[in-house]
């Protein structure tokens, strides 16, 4: 059988294949540096709040600048803070301990029951075309999350919408992602038709393009990505199943707009808030094209 | 994470290392980023080890691998690092070596998702069920994903059947 044959070229090819001995080491190694960075990060601001200096926010959440380091600063990180000469001086700190640890933990690595499903994460629904139900179907894999609705709520079904959220390091290869459908790969800004349009929804910016997602069949999956502030976007796309159900490309750029525009943070991050759509799609015409290739 | 916890962790990786980075090679078909697709799982997995360690950690390991490789095969498919793949002219056959090549070239051949249902069914004999929960899609997709791939993997080994070439091969 095909099956077998398969099985038995695929332990050929990975008879080779040993973990590294350090492997351990370097994932333990990479984690801490990576939360040792937040945890810098988060004391920043921390620090500056209880000493009175003024940061701007802008500055904080820019994270690069408010924080210095260099060999001098090894395993500690420095506040920037205006001396009496109103340059900057560094100012060493301990960072605070890392945070315990929930003693009760989820056993389940999705959201759980959501009800209609337009919660989840940190972020909240505000709009949905009409006749769809959560599928009963989420993942959470910490920096990026994802759930779905369809017609029929049923768990096995296929999607019609589906919306995943990227933060942290998922946030930096979603945008990478959405650098290499602006530009070719010659750096030069992709303006051709059959590539995506940046577009403005509301006081945030998004970028709609159909994305081909490795399926066989089918005309691709209309997308838009939705920038919600520094820290997160939004992946908002429409099964091509449910492209079909809608007509035409305006239907499916009107929706998708109005999803985007009802999609806001929970937890007040800033540059993500906006109004819900009205049901009638009266709004999606404040959703306006701009100028392609920023 | 305290010492307790590391050590949870380190015997994981020891126990189950290796055979995660054949699925991550199996996914995505290089040595190299199989390595850096498991190291991403596992920090991942490390971050959440206070919530994953109480469950079977693996079943989440390997989730995130497989979809971080359908992921960055997305993004490589579109970047066009790696070029639109067609199947290999069928070559001589004349060892063992070429037929597992020609196998194995198609299986890289195929459209990320369907590779990974491949990998998740026959490697990892994992049922539809188990394959769709870990893809996020549903049986069905899974059902006629691993269809397709069945078909394109019989096509791109030609028409004589594979059982049949491995026996003359191994003979």
């Amino acid at each position: 059988m095909l099956e077998d044959d398969l099985r038995q070229v695929m332990a050929d090819e990975t008879a080779h294949l040993r973990a590294a001995p350090d492997l351990v080491d370097r994932v333990i190694r990479s984690s801490r540096r990576r939360r040792t960075v937040r945890t810098r990060y988060v004391a920043v601001a921390a620090a500056a709040a209880v000493v009175g200096i003024t940061v701007p926010a802008g500055l904080i959440l820019a994270s690069g600048p408010a924080v210095v380091s260099g060999p001098a600063a090894e395993g500690v990180a420095a506040v920037v803070s205006p001396d009496s000469t109103g340059s900057a001086v560094p100012q060493p700190f301990e960072p605070p301990p890392l945070p315990t640890p929930s003693p009760t933990p989820s056993p389940t690595l999705d959201f759980g029951d959501l009800s209609d499903g337009k919660a989840f994460g940190r972020v909240k629904v505000g709009y949905l075309p009409d006749g769809l139900q959560w599928s009963h179907r989420s993942s959470d894999w910490g920096d990026a999350y994802t759930t779905s609705w369809n017609y029929d709520g049923d768990k096995n079904g296929f999607y019609c919408v589906q919306i995943f959220v990227h933060e942290g390091q998922a946030l930096q290869e979603a945008r990478e992602r959405v650098q290499s459908y602006r530009f070719d790969s010659k750096g030069r800004s992709s303006r051709d038709d059959s590539k995506g349009e940046e577009v403005t929804i509301g006081d945030r910016t998004g970028y709609l393009i159909t994305q081909w997602v490795g399926e066989d069949g089918g005309k691709g999956t209309p997308t838009m990505f939705l920038d919600m502030g520094p820290e997160r976007m939004a992946e908002i796309m429409l099964s091509p199943v449910f492209v079909k159900d809608l007509g035409t490309r305006e239907a499916v750029e009107r929706e998708l707009k109005k999803i985007a525009q009802g999609l806001t943070a929970t937890d007040g991050d800033p540059g993500t808030t906006s109004e819900a759509p009205a049901a009638d799609g009266g709004d999606a015409g404040k959703a306006t094209e701009a100028p392609a290739g920023g | 994470m305290s010492g307790p916890e590391d050590d949870g962790f380190a015997a994981f990786v020891a126990a189950r290392g290796t055979s995660l980075l054949r699925v991550a090679y199996l996914a995505c078909g290089d040595d190299r980023e199989a390595e850096d697709l498991l190291q991403t799982a596992l920090e991942r997995t490390y971050r959440k080890w206070d919530r994953v360690r109480y469950d079977n950690p693996e079943p989440y390991v390997r989730r995130v691998i497989v979809n971080t490789a359908i992921s960055r095969a997305r993004r490589r498919a579109i970047l066009r690092i790696i070029p639109t793949h067609t199947p290999p002219e069928l070559p001589v056959r004349e060892t063992d070596v070429d037929l597992r090549h020609v196998l194995m070239d198609a299986l890289r051949a195929l459209p990320p998702r369907q590779r990974a249902v491949v990998v998740l069914r026959y490697w990892e004999d994992l049922g539809e069920t188990q394959t769709a929960e870990i893809l996020g899609c549903s049986a069905g997709t899974v059902k006629s994903q691993a269809s397709k791939a069945l078909t394109k993997l019989r096509s791109a080994i030609g028409a004589q059947s594979v059982e049949g070439l491995i026996r003359n091969v191994h003979a």
